[in-house]
């Protein structure tokens, strides 16, 4: 059994989790419908409560606390996709946030669509925890997707505005959706049954036929791994995710360890 | 402000079932752009921590109301008993009784022989 | 068919006899305008009542309060969305919507609570604010559970549960402050030496000669005046806080045995005055945040109201 490989695994897991689940929740009180504010809310917490099984499940695999593990590592041991760690806007949630839910919902759609076939390949991992874990996590996927699918076809189809909005969105996302896909240093085995190429494949299969349904361009397959440099997987990630941990262990980092 | 001056969501009411042993209950509702919309709305507005295996929306003007001041359409003045489990459950018991005293003096009488 | 003034003067009867009305009654234009009023300062006080903690939601210190926290906030909002559509079903006769109503919270026309336009500076206060602010609404909302208005009273049920689970989640944060390091101590104590007046003013002053709040006691919306309810917060809290070995920051507060009651010094009401021209500590950051976000989503809701989406 490959734990160097497991464990590579579930920080990718938990990081991207938490780093999108704390951009999430950077929108809450700010969203464009208040019915809205609410769904997405539960969203938010679904990935940070997903996060937090997954820095358990490294805890338990000695690395660590699993709140030392989400607060304390520094920007260049983290293994979240630089996708989402990218800002949900000019500005922060304190200070002028013209944030944009149209590249909110792209981003949201596109990550979730990869997690979701990333769990799926896990329920049939050799790492009994880490598959059944999965398996919960999965359905919990399903209303992720239809969220954010029915947000996509009614930006896409609404007014000139909204759609002009989507296809911006579009094109602000697809730069960085190589480096979902990148496994960094895990290798495709047992542990995970599945290469970049394949996630490639079935994720495409999934969402062009939605760009064709609302009439989108098709930007081109992604490639299977990061811009050089850009790979958030190998610890490579940009100013923003400084700016994010500096905001998330604000607290944290002042008695690391005391009860909160 | 006009009216019509913005544009205006629809209200969906929103029923809940929450197990097969239960009927759908009204639980609030939610303004949406369609029925689609206000069920995944709707879900986490009323769901968060209650389980629940079905969701209906309804558009609110699709609803049709008794009047509240109409207090004598719901009136049931006169006794409609007859039509209750009151209204026959102690008179069937006493009659009962009867039998079941002659029911034992039989017993009595197999038993003493 | 009864004219204007015999309905008015049955409905002021129906009312004061304990009768419930309902959104589709007759109701006399006097009652209905300070329903809707009250209604839509209620639903965007809880809906800029997200704000204060919202700012610690990104800086929450574990996962475990990363996602209390969230729950904590998303439940105000959700609380926000409730009381708006009981007001909404109110004020269709009116002409107004959801826009309308909280359109007008920027344009000075319609107020939220005082309470929510104060700082939270420190984690701790986010405690405070779960716990005691949390706690006050409970004690004016519980009193409110037999307001004449039927959907509101109802709402309430649903609201006063989940600020259950809400002042929880603040005792939990004060109390494993309380129990903490000095350091994390003196964060609680300082936050509420910073809220301790603002707990006060949250009630409102003990006489209030408002004709709104008048008609609201006329008509049996409300039935306790802003000092028993101010009474009853202190009774339930002053106790809880000085077992934790805090000190609040009033040295006349003590109970009259006697009296029956608690005697405090008197916060400076005048502060309420600036608060309800908006020119309260935050007032305006905060109105400034909604008002940006609200702009920035016009867009989104134009798309959800496009007859596309109507269709399906």
């Amino acid at each position: 059994m490959d734990t160097r490989g497991v464990i590579a695994l579930l920080y990718q897991l938990a990081d991207d989790e938490l780093v999108v689940g704390h951009r999430d929740s950077e929108w809450l009180g700010l969203a464009p419908h208040i019915e809205e504010d609410v769904a997405f809310s539960s969203i938010a917490q679904d990935e940070v409560g997903h996060a937090a099984l997954y820095y358990r499940l490294l805890e338990e695999l000695g690395e660590g606390r699993a709140d030392d593990l989400a607060f304390l590592r520094p920007a260049g041991q983290r293994r979240n996709a630089v996708l989402l760690e990218r800002p949900n806007g000019p500005g922060t949630y304190l200070a002028e946030p013209r944030f944009d839910w149209g590249y909110t919902i792209v981003r949201r759609l596109a990550y979730d669509l990869f997690d979701a076939i990333r769990l799926e390949v896990l329920t049939a991992s050799a790492h009994a925890p880490l598959a059944r874990a999965a398996a919960k996590i999965l359905r919990e996927e399903r209303y992720h997707l239809l969220h954010h699918t029915t947000w996509f076809r009614r930006l896409a189809t609404g007014t000139a505005e909204s759609r002009r909005r989507l296809e911006a969105g579009v094109a602000a996302v697809w730069p960085d959706l190589g480096g979902l896909f990148s496994l960094g240093e895990v290798a495709p085995g047992p542990h995970f049954p599945a290469s970049p190429e394949e996630l490639v494949d079935r994720w495409t299969a999934e969402l062009e036929p939605l760009f064709a349904e609302v009439g989108f361009a098709w930007p081109g397959r992604p490639a299977p791994a990061a811009a050089p440099g850009a790979d958030g997987r190998l610890g490579q990630h940009t100013p923003e995710l400084d700016g994010l941990l500096e905001t998330m262990g604000e607290v944290y980092r002042t008695a690391p360890g005391a009860a909160w | 402000m006009a009216l019509g001056a913005h544009p205006r969501f629809r209200v969906y009411e929103i029923f809940v079932q929450k197990d097969h042993q239960s009927p759908h209950v009204w639980v609030g509702s939610v303004d949406a752009g369609s029925a689609e919309d206000a069920i995944l709305l709707a879900r986490e507005s009323f769901l968060r921590r209650d389980p629940a295996v079905s969701i209906w929306a309804v558009e609110q003007s699709a609803i049709h109301r008794t009047d509240y001041a109409d207090r004598d359409f719901f009136a049931r003045e006169t006794d409609k008993r007859y039509r209750t489990l009151a209204g026959y459950r102690a008179a069937n018991a006493e009659r009962w009784r009867k039998y079941r005293r002659e029911l034992l003096d039989l017993e009595r009488d197999f038993v003493r022989d | 068919m009864p004219n204007h003034d015999d309905r008015h003067a049955a409905f002021l009867d129906r009312v004061q006899r304990g009768e419930k009305i309902e959104a589709t009654d007759w109701m006399p234009d006097e009652y209905r305008i300070a329903m809707v009023k009250f209604l839509q300062m209620h639903a965007l006080s809880e809906l800029m009542g997200a704000l204060p903690e919202k700012e610690w939601v990104p800086r929450a210190p574990t996962l475990a309060r990363k996602l209390s926290l969230m729950a904590k906030v998303q439940d105000e909002v959700g609380h926000a969305q409730l009381i708006l559509r009981v007001a909404e079903d109110l004020a269709a006769p009116l002409g107004k919507g959801r826009e309308e109503l909280v359109a007008e919270l920027f344009t000075g026309e319609a107020k939220f609570h005082n309470v929510f336009h104060m700082p939270a500076p420190t984690w701790a206060d986010a405690g405070i604010i779960g716990w005691l602010v949390d706690g006050a609404a409970v004690v004016s909302q519980a009193a409110l559970l037999t307001s004449s208005y039927a959907p509101y009273a109802r709402v309430l049920q649903r609201v006063c549960a989940e600020e259950g689970f809400h002042i929880q989640h603040g005792e939990s944060i004060c109390l494993a402050l309380a129990e903490g390091t000095p350091a994390q101590r003196q964060m609680l104590q300082d936050a509420l030496n910073r809220w301790w007046e603002a707990l006060l003013l949250f009630f409102g002053p003990p006489e209030s000669n408002s004709p709104s709040a008048a008609v609201l006691f006329k008509y049996r919306f409300r039935t306790k005046t802003n000092e028993e309810l101010r009474q009853k917060f202190l009774t339930k809290y002053v106790p809880r806080i000085w077992a934790l070995g805090l000190t609040i920051p009033d040295p006349q507060l003590r109970f009259d045995e006697e009296a029956g009651r608690w005697v405090y010094t008197p916060p400076d009401w005048s502060k309420l005055k600036a608060i309800a021209r908006n020119q309260g500590p935050l007032s305006q950051y905060r109105l400034g945040l909604r008002r940006l976000s609200y702009e920035q989503g016009r867009w989104v809701r134009e798309a959800l109201l496009a007859p596309a989406a109507q269709a399906v």
